[in-house]
């Protein structure tokens, strides 16, 4: 078979028809010429016009023939020839060791199968071809054949699904742009439905894909765990969702302690509520019985675990506060103390507290010299009356706090610049807002007021105005995927990488830049500050990574966007499909030779020597 | 004077070069007397002669010829001349027609220009020899009859003749040989000067006619050296439309293609030629108009040298 290495030159084999029309019409032309022996040359090509047909067809195809020849040889063509290995090939193998490569299917990780198929496709490699190895978290090896080798002998599997389409985009680069006629690029996959979820083009470059035989195992997976909230005094949440196919129990620990026990029915959310002794930021999991994919048996999440704030209530605050303060006190959401204290905005003098606008208008004057003092934005304007619906900005608060009114109230100015942050708002204006240390509500606690002291939602949250914010800032929360960048909480300085699967090595690593890439290991890492935690960042595998789900070969070829796709679970069909171009041999010397020869003939025989040899 | 430049004979200068110095009848003159040079002696010598008229004595007159008895009585140089008993008479037939009015190269001569400068050298060397010399010019009909005389006038005469217009529109041989034949009462000689580019059938039965009246036949089949060998590029161009000036006759060829051929057609045709003559006992002789004057001379004087 013959390909062509520049096809567009065979565009000038149509200078073919040059010699043949010349043929054709050249009796058609020239100068008219007085000869008086005119009747001898008649006589001549009377007696040899046979003989010279056939001259003038010989000069014709041979002239036709040099054109072809030159024409082809311009589109440098190549030869296919059988047998002697395969041609030099440039091959880009994507080896998906993303974390469902790590399930168990007949009695191995899947990764295991793929690392086998991948070494031997590369073992077939020859000193001319380049290799490269790319994985799903995007590392490329190279090196040559053992080095490569060597790679696929170490990769292990991810804790994350990693980026497949980012490893194939980066593959058909290498083998697209290398200096090779041959490009190809092997995928190993176990074919995971969620990670093939759109097309990618791979340009050029051929591409065979061997998927994993064998059906994927039934799966269980914690899918969701988080702390509700994430701050705990001390009492708190654990929300979890379990992927099953039937019920499956599961463990909730902190710091390995475990938290609570419990059987999780298909779909349920489960809500484990706790009071713990622990105390600052804390890691918690929630575990399940071990199955054939153990990298998504586990999910980690983060808490802080504080005690209950100490709260103050001036009298004159008001009596339907005092009593809501006095129901958390029995409810051990916070005790009786000075963290926080509760007072009208004309008395406030420290902060954090919770500051109530005074009911006579003429306290507002001094209401604002206090905000001024304690450098607060806000300042009360004229009062309003008439009644409006106040709007939560929080949901949670939202769906409680349905039918909450104000009748009287104050305007709020904001200064500008400032840092403020509107919780609750009425009639388009704020009405409850909050700041570093305070919050500031518009109205009196009254209900000539609003009715809000009387609704049942009043007392909850107060309590989380005081626990969420008016306690000391402990820092955030970042829940991110293995590998992924995750923004650097402000004041940040280092990340304590003692997760809670490898507690016993303990290492801090400085933080410079603004964004950090995430572990590649699943678990909780504190932010350090000043050498103390100051948040946490909670690694996990991407939910739908434990969705096993393969596609089938058709519709995996069909993910790839390129010339030639083909998608095997065979390894014997994938050995026949790699390599498969036969070396070539380019034959544009040979052709040059040959129109040589057609020249030299073609000027032989016009020149006469054919004639005086043939007769 | 024998020779045009010091040291060289004319008869063996290159045609067109020395046609370019003088009339016909200069040229002619040069080349016999290069011709005569080149043969060291008379070849014919003793014959008779009655006493014809004087003349004035002009260079290059045998000094035998002078009569000394006036030169001594009156101080005047005057040869006597003589009513020459003539050995042969010749008639020299020129073929004028169209075709012989051309020429391959700018830097040659036409073959009607070759050919008249040969005829008035060849009759001036057969009065020279004592011969009565006569000219018939043709093309497609008899343009000229001088019939042959030995008279020192009849070279003037046929110098005279070949001046006139002729390049009629085609040769037309066998009136001019019968003419020839008729202009000869006893046997002689008659030298065809053409190209050939005529019926052979006519040529050579004429031929046959005046062989059977006892009459010797020279043929002087001039041609160009392109009608000999085709040129790489006639007029300038490879592929022509060639055209028979006389005939009309339209052709169009690729030179290089039918080049061989045309060599071999033209040789063939001369070989025709020359064994139609031969077998009828006259000469045949190809001259091509690149070739010195001497040598269509020295190849119909020595068919005449063969003739008592």
């Amino acid at each position: 078979m013959i390909d062509f290495l520049s096809p567009l030159w065979l565009i000038a084999t149509a200078a073919a028809a040059i010699p043949l029309f010349i043929h054709l019409l050249r009796r058609r032309t020239g100068a008219r010429v007085d000869f008086p022996a005119v009747r001898y040359l008649a006589r001549a090509e009377r007696e040899h016009s046979r003989k010279l047909r056939l001259r003038n067809l010989l000069l014709m195809l041979l002239r036709v023939a040099a054109i072809l020849l030159v024409a082809a040889a311009a589109a440098r063509p190549v030869l296919r020839v059988g047998g002697g290995g395969h041609a030099p090939t440039a091959l880009a193998v994507v080896l998906d060791n993303s974390l469902s490569t790590s399930a168990i299917v007949g009695g191995r990780p899947v990764l295991e199968d793929l690392r086998a198929r991948a070494a031997e496709t590369v073992r077939r490699a020859s000193a001319d071809d380049r290799v490269w190895l790319v994985t799903a978290d995007g590392a490329v090896h190279g090196g040559g054949r053992a080095a490569v080798l060597d790679a696929i002998s170490r990769v292990g599997p991810l804790a994350g699904a990693g980026d497949i389409e980012g490893a194939v985009t980066r593959a058909a680069a290498l083998a697209g742009e290398a200096p090779l006629r041959e490009r190809e690029m092997a995928i190993f996959t176990d074919g995971q439905a969620t990670s093939w979820p759109a097309t990618i083009s791979s340009g050029r470059v051929r591409v065979r894909i061997y998927r994993a035989p064998g059906d994927p195992p039934a799966n269980r997976a914690v899918v969701e765990a988080e702390a509700s909230p994430f701050r705990w005094t001390p009492r708190g949440a654990v929300l979890a969702r379990v992927l099953t196919n039937d019920s499956a129990t599961y463990r909730i620990a902190l710091e390995g302690r475990t938290l609570a026990r419990g059987t999780a029915a298909v779909n349920e959310e489960v809500m484990v509520r706790a009071s713990p002794p622990e105390r600052g930021w804390t890691a918690g999991s929630v575990e399940l019985e071990p199955d054939e994919l153990r990298g998504d048996d586990a999910r980690y999440f983060a808490v802080w675990i504080g005690p209950p704030p100490g709260v103050r209530v001036l009298p004159s605050a008001g009596v339907f506060v005092a009593s809501a303060v006095d129901a958390l006190i029995g409810a051990e959401r916070v005790t009786a103390g000075k963290d926080v204290t509760v007072v009208p905005v004309d008395q406030a003098a420290t902060l954090p507290a919770l500051l109530i606008a005074p009911s006579d208008p003429v306290r507002v004057g001094a209401a604002n010299r206090a905000l001024e003092r304690l450098d607060i934005p806000w300042r009360l304007g004229s009062p309003r009356r008439g009644e409006s619906a106040v709007r939560f900005q929080s949901s949670a608060a939202s769906d409680s706090a349905e039918g909450v009114n104000v009748t009287f109230r104050y305007s709020l100015t904001r200064g500008a610049g400032a840092y403020a942050d509107t919780l609750a708002t009425t009639a388009g204006q704020p009405w409850i807002v909050s700041g570093p240390g305070y919050v500031l509500i518009a109205s009196p606690v009254d209900p000539s007021a609003t009715n809000f002291p009387v609704r049942a939602s009043f007392v909850p949250w107060l309590g989380d105005i005081f626990s969420q914010r008016l306690s000391a800032e402990p820092g955030t929360v970042s829940n991110a995927t293995p590998g992924s960048v995750v923004a650097r909480p402000a004041g940040a300085d280092a990340l304590e990488l003692a997760a809670m699967a490898d507690s016993a090595r303990s290492s801090t690593l400085p933080l410079h830049d603004d964004s950090l890439p995430a572990p590649d290991r699943a678990g909780v890492y504190f932010f350090m500050r000043g050498g103390e935690r100051a948040g946490a960042l909670a690694v996990n595998p991407q939910p739908a990574e434990s969705q096993l789900r393969r596609l089938e070969l058709t519709t995996l070829a069909s993910r790839v966007r390129a010339d030639d796709v083909r998608a095997f679970d065979r390894s014997g069909e994938l050995d026949a499909s790699v390599f498969a171009s036969a070396p070539r041999r380019p034959l544009v010397f040979p052709l040059l030779i040959l129109a040589l020869a057609a020249l030299l003939t073609e000027s032989v025989v016009a020149g006469g020597g054919w004639r005086r040899s043939s007769t | 004077m024998s020779t045009v430049v010091p040291g060289r004979r004319a008869d063996l200068i290159d045609p067109a070069t020395i046609a370019s110095l003088g009339h016909i009848e200069i040229v002619a003159r040069w080349v016999v007397d290069g011709f005569l040079t080149g043969l060291h002696r008379s070849p014919r010598k003793g014959f008779s002669v009655e006493f014809a008229e004087y003349r004035p004595y002009q260079p290059g007159d045998e000094l035998r010829h002078v009569d000394w008895k006036i030169v001594a009585r009156a101080d005047r140089w005057v040869i006597k001349q003589y009513e020459e008993e003539t050995n042969l008479r010749a008639t020299i037939v020129l073929d004028v027609s169209r075709s012989m009015d051309w020429r391959g190269d700018p830097g040659r001569l036409t073959k009607l220009a070759y050919a008249e400068r040969v005829v008035a050298a060849l009759a001036l060397l057969f009065l020279r020899q004592r011969d009565a010399v006569g000219l018939v010019r043709f093309d497609d009909r008899v343009r000229t009859a001088l019939p042959p005389r030995a008279r020192s006038g009849q070279w003037r005469r046929i110098v005279t003749a070949l001046d006139d217009p002729g390049a009629g529109r085609e040769s037309r041989a066998s009136e001019a040989l019968e003419e020839a034949a008729r202009l000869i009462p006893r046997r002689g000689m008659v030298v065809l000067v053409s190209d050939l580019l005529m019926d052979p059938e006519d040529v050579v039965r004429n031929v046959r006619s005046l062989r059977h009246a006892g009459h010797h036949v020279v043929v002087l089949h001039v041609l160009d050296p392109s009608e000999r060998e085709l040129p790489a590029a006639v007029g300038g161009a490879n592929e022509a439309l060639f055209v028979d000036p006389e005939s009309g006759l339209e052709l169009p060829a690729t030179v290089a293609e039918v080049r061989d051929a045309y060599r071999a057609t033209v040789d063939g045709a001369l070989r025709e030629w020359r064994e139609s003559f031969t077998s009828l006992g006259a000469s045949y002789e190809v001259v091509t108009t690149d070739a010195p004057f001497g040598v269509p001379l020295r190849r119909a004087f020595a068919a005449r040298q063969r003739l008592p």
